[in-house]
This record gives structure tokens, sequence and C-alpha cells, in this order.
């Protein structure tokens, strides 16, 4: 019953928050609205009992990736209202075209009757043990690859960094 | 390890370059070139040796025929884009980025080998991202020229997007199979509604990377931003392997669902081969021009995934492979071209046939090729494209698609025109090629005659097609 009270805080944090940072006109709000929004999805994975995934994520997201987000609206001085305006018929097809989607959603999970879900408590599939069997044993070859997949990024980062004489 | 031999050699091969890259100085990053197009051909001419089918890593990676076959023309592929791209290598403001140029397409070829022989979703999508990210930082590769960069911010953003549709609909197929391991998914796709909205997803996302219309708005701005090379890179190697292992998917995974996908594809492949006709015509740059050609040509290749058989498999492989071939041609000249003099417009060309007879010729066939005229392996491609599609019943989409072939014809024979026909006061001057590049046209060339002329290829590759659907 608590867990059930937390997740209902939970989803309207993430969604308020989530909605803030699409209305919000300063950038410097939008990125700390971001930030909360990943708490709270991060809150959502502990209730999914997957400590390692929110632990990460908001390692990751929260931490990191936030913090280059702050750094970049900081540097560029974007703390400015200065929005690109949009005709108005491109707003008005954005929101049937959005609005049709979310309907679609909806009518498609109301319909969909959901069995093949296991209780994540039991399964403890979340925790770093059980975890880290399943990422070296079967998908070893994915994770190895994306060590390939860094390395080129940083060649790529490399190759966009260089100093060049003109 | 024969099994993983064409990804494991490239790996090896990738470490190779950048030992020996670190080991030379700044002045001297141009011999690099010679290894790098050395021992990609040595990989090519390895992957031709017969090897063993099968499955490694519980099904994570599985190899058969067909895909080493298909890593073998991405191969060739990607050695005359190396082959081509050394001219536009050696100028100056490129000097010092060689062997980060030889890096990046080697790790994107790596990731469309994985991607192509995956057995599992998860993989696939790594390696569609390894194939992605790197051809970023490559369009983007003459920075200090204000559209490159906007060619790589373009593609990074729009590679993003499409990259998280697609991952949207893989977690709904995870989320009603359990799975994702092709094998396992394949007989859990039941149809439900969340099913069919996860393929809708899916097939938008790899839309994005096919550039199908309505999902084509970043392909010419992107295509003529970046250096001719990667575009060629980008338009033939990246969309030929993804329109490979997409039309595997259909086939092995969505095969339930075939009456669903069937409707969706038909009604994009109209879209597609008309709105890319039509652009076409309006271009004068010949990078956006050849950019929408080949948005109309990923929907002539949607005819033979709608054909759902052995004969559509076929045609899809064969018409890429032509395709590789006489697409590479075309860029190739442009190349050429665009690095010696700058000039990308039609109406350059005038003339051109007076001064560069020999380019002239090779552009000419590649365009014929394209366009699909009859003794060049480009007609046999679309042909066999048509007949599959007919097969189905799918008259009215053949007869579209044949209007199309005609439109297109005649925006190819505006080039070829302006090439042969007409006057121009200051035609482009003689340009003396290096044989890098003439070998570069010259195996173009050979590949879009040979393969008219021998039906063994075909026959070769319906073979290995056997079974999939």
């Amino acid at each position: 019953m608590f867990t059930e009270y937390i997740f209902h805080f939970l989803s309207i944090l993430s969604l308020f928050s989530a909605v803030m940072v699409l209305a919000s006109k300063k950038p410097i709000h939008s990125v700390l609205f971001l930030t909360l929004a990943f708490f709270a999805i991060a809150g959502h994975y502990v209730l999914l009992n997957a400590q390692f995934l929110a632990v990460v994520h908001v390692i990751v997201y929260a931490g990191a990736i936030m913090v280059l987000f702050l750094f970049t609206v900081m540097l560029l001085n974007l703390n400015k209202d200065e929005q690109s305006q949009k005709p108005m018929w491109v707003k008005i097809m954005a929101v049937i075209a959005g609005g049709m989607l979310m309907l679609t959603l909806i009518g498609i999970l109301r319909k969909y009757d959901i069995q093949s879900v296991q209780d994540p408590m039991t399964t403890q599939i979340g925790l770093v043990k059980n975890l880290g069997k399943i990422l070296y044993n079967d998908y070893f070859v994915p994770f190895e690859l994306s060590s390939v997949l860094f390395l080129t990024a940083m060649v790529g980062a490399v190759l966009l960094g260089k100093k060049e004489q003109i | 390890m024969l099994i993983m031999r064409h990804e494991l050699l490239l790996i090896a091969i990738t470490v190779i370059l950048l030992i020996v890259e670190i080991f030379l100085p700044n002045t001297q990053k141009h011999k690099i070139i010679l290894p790098a197009i050395l021992l990609m051909a040595a990989v090519t001419v390895i992957g031709f040796f017969p090897g063993t089918p099968g499955v490694l890593f519980g099904g994570m990676f599985q190899s058969t025929q067909l895909t080493m076959m298909f890593k073998n023309i991405l191969n060739i592929g990607v050695l005359i884009v190396f082959i081509q791209s050394v001219d536009w290598l050696k100028q100056d403001q490129n000097k010092e980025k060689i062997s980060e140029f030889f890096l990046l397409m080697l790790a994107t070829l790596i990731g469309m080998n994985y991607m192509i022989s995956s057995g599992d979703f998860l993989m696939f999508y790594i390696g569609l991202e390894l194939a992605t990210i790197p051809v970023a930082a490559l369009a983007a590769f003459e920075r200090l020229k204000e559209k490159s960069a906007e060619a790589g911010v373009k593609l990074i953003f729009s590679s993003a997007l499409s990259s998280g549709i697609l991952l949207y609909g893989l977690s709904m197929i995870y989320g009603t199979t359990g799975t994702m391991y092709f094998a396992d998914v394949a007989p859990l796709i039941t149809g439900v509604p969340l099913q069919v909205l996860a393929f809708i997803f899916f097939f938008a996302g790899m839309a994005f990377k096919i550039s199908l219309v309505p999902f084509h708005l970043w392909t010419a701005d992107v295509y003529e931003g970046a250096p001719v090379n990667v575009t060629s890179y980008l338009s033939v190697i990246s969309k030929g392997a993804a329109v490979f292992i997409f039309t595997i998917i259909l086939y092995t995974v969505f095969s339930k669902i075939a009456v669903m996908w069937s409707d969706l594809i038909y009604v994009v492949t109209i879209l597609t081969i008309t709105v890319g006709n039509l652009f076409a015509l309006r271009q004068q740059n010949l990078k956006r021009f050849l950019a929408f050609s080949s948005i109309a040509q990923a929907g002539f290749i949607l005819l033979g995934v709608i054909g759902q058989s052995q004969l559509g498999m076929t045609t899809v492989i064969y018409f890429v492979l032509v395709y590789i071939f006489s697409n590479l041609g075309a860029f190739g000249v442009v190349g050429i071209i665009s690095n010696r003099t700058g000039k990308e417009n039609i109406n350059d060309y005038d003339g051109l046939y007076r001064t560069n007879p020999n380019l002239s010729l090779v552009m000419m066939l590649a365009l014929f090729s394209l366009a699909g005229i009859p003794p060049l392996a480009g007609f046999f491609g679309k042909f066999f494209l048509f007949t599959a599609a007919a097969k189905q019943g799918y008259y009215i989409l053949v007869l579209i698609a044949l209007i199309n072939t005609i439109i297109s014809l005649y925006y190819y024979l505006l080039v070829i025109k302006a090439m042969l026909l007409n006057n121009s006061d200051h035609p482009i001057a003689k340009i003396r090629s290096d044989n890098y590049t003439r070998l570069g046209l010259l195996i173009c060339v050979a590949g879009m005659v040979i393969i008219g002329f021998t039906s063994s290829i075909y026959e070769m590759v319906f073979n290995l097609s056997f079974g999939l659907y």
C-alpha cells in the first residue's frame, strides 16, 4: 500500500517535471526540471527492485550529463528568453500528431492484457550480481562491441577536436 | 573463429592501423593510405574463401552463406570508397586527418557486419549505432566548412531521434514477448495491437536510416554538406546494410504479420519513389540530385522487399550489389571534379565531354545503370525487383514504379545531355586524375558491365537466399 502511494507520487512528479521541461521559458529551468525528472525515474527503478539501474541512472544522467547541460547553458549564455517562434499551423499540426499518438498508445495499452509480467521482488533480476551474470554470459558480444563503439567515439572526438592550420 | 572471421579481421586491421597511426609523425600521415588500402583488399579477398556458417554465443551472432556473401559485397564497396578517397585525402586541409578517416570507416564497417549477422535485437541495435555514430564524425570531416559541420550535426540528431523511436519499438517487443532473440521472438509475434505499434516504431526507425519518405528530410542536407566520398559511403554502403538486415528481420521475425507490413510498405514505396523522383527533377547541385535519386532507388528496393519470397530477398541483394557499383561510379566522378575544381552544379558540367571524355563516359555509364538502360547491370537489378513485386500480384505498384522509371530517365538524361551536347564557354578544364581514382572508376565500370552480362551471379544469390522466407 505504501509503495502504491510512492508510485503515484513519483509518477505525478516525473510527468509534471517532464511537462515543465518543455514549458519553462528559461533554458536553465528546463535543465533543472529535467534533473528532477531523472530523479523521479530513478525512484521508479528502485520501486522495481532495480537498484543498480537506479544508481547508474542518477550517476550518469543526473550527474554527468546534467552537469554538461548546465555548463553548455552557462557558457553559451543561453539564459535569455529568445525562443524561435514557430508558425501557428506548425503548432496545431504538432498537437494533432502528438495527440493522435497519445490516443493510440492509451488505447493499445488499455486493450493489452499484460500476463508475462514477473514480480521484480521475486526474480531479483535488477540486482548487481544477477545483472552482471546476464551481461557477461548472454550479452557478452554486445557488451564488448560497445567498447569498440567507445573507441570509435574517441577517434571521432579527436578528429573533430584536432587543431587545424588554415 | 572461422565463423566470425570477417569481423575479427576487420577489428585486427583497425587495431593495426591505430598502432601505425601512433608512430607516424604529423607530416607523414599520408603514408598510411597504401597499407590501409592493401589491408582492406586483403580482408576482401580472404572474405571470399569458403567459410563455415554457424551460430555463436547462444544465437547472439549467426553467420550464414547469405550474410557472408553480403559482407563480401560491403567489403568491396568500402574498398572502392577507400580507393576513390585518396585524391581527396591528399589535399592540404585533410593531410593530418587521413588515418582517422580510415579508422572511422572501418569501425562503421565492423558495426554493419555485426548488425547484419545479429541474432538478437540488442546486438542489432549496437551494430546499428556503431554503423551510424562514426559516420556523423565523418560527415563533419571538413568541419571548418559550415555545410560540413551542419551535415554532421543534422546526421547525429536525426539518427539519435530515429534510434530513440526504434528502441521504443524494441522495448515494446521485449515487453510483449519477454525475449530479444530473433528466433524466440518470431513465434510469439501474434499481431496484438501493441506488437503492431512496436513494429511501426521499428519501421519508422529503420526508415530514417534507409531514408524512406516521409522520413527522408535529413538526407538532402547531409548528403550535400558532407564530403563527396562520405556521401557516397552513406548513400551506398550504410543504406545497403540497413536494407539487408531490415529485409531479413521483416522476413524472419515479423513474417507472421506480413499482411500488415506489406500494406505499410505498399504506401511507403509509392511515396518514396514518387517524392524522390519529383524532388530530384528540381535539383541543380549534383550531390543533392544524387541524394534524391538515392531516395528513389531505396523506394525501388522496397519493391523487392514486398515480394516476400526467396525471389524478393534475391532481388534486394542483387540490386544492392548493382547499386553499389553504379552509385559509386557516379559519386567517383562527382568527387574528383568537386575536389579539383569545387564545381558541383549540373550547369558546370556543360561540355565536359570535350575536355574530359573518359570521366564523362564513366558518368554516362553510371547514370545509365542507375536509370536502368538494358545492357548495364542496373537494368537487370530493376527488372528483377519488378518481377518480384509482380509475382505477388502488385501490378498497380509495378505500374507506378515503371512510370517513375521513365521520370527518372528524364533527369538522368539531363545530366548526360549537359555533358555531351551542351556547349559552354568555360568548360571544366582537363583533369589529370591519379592512378587511385582511375582504378576506383575502372572497378565500378567493370562491375556495372560484368554483373549485367553474367547471370551466374544472380543464380548464386538466388541459391543462397533459400530458406529465409
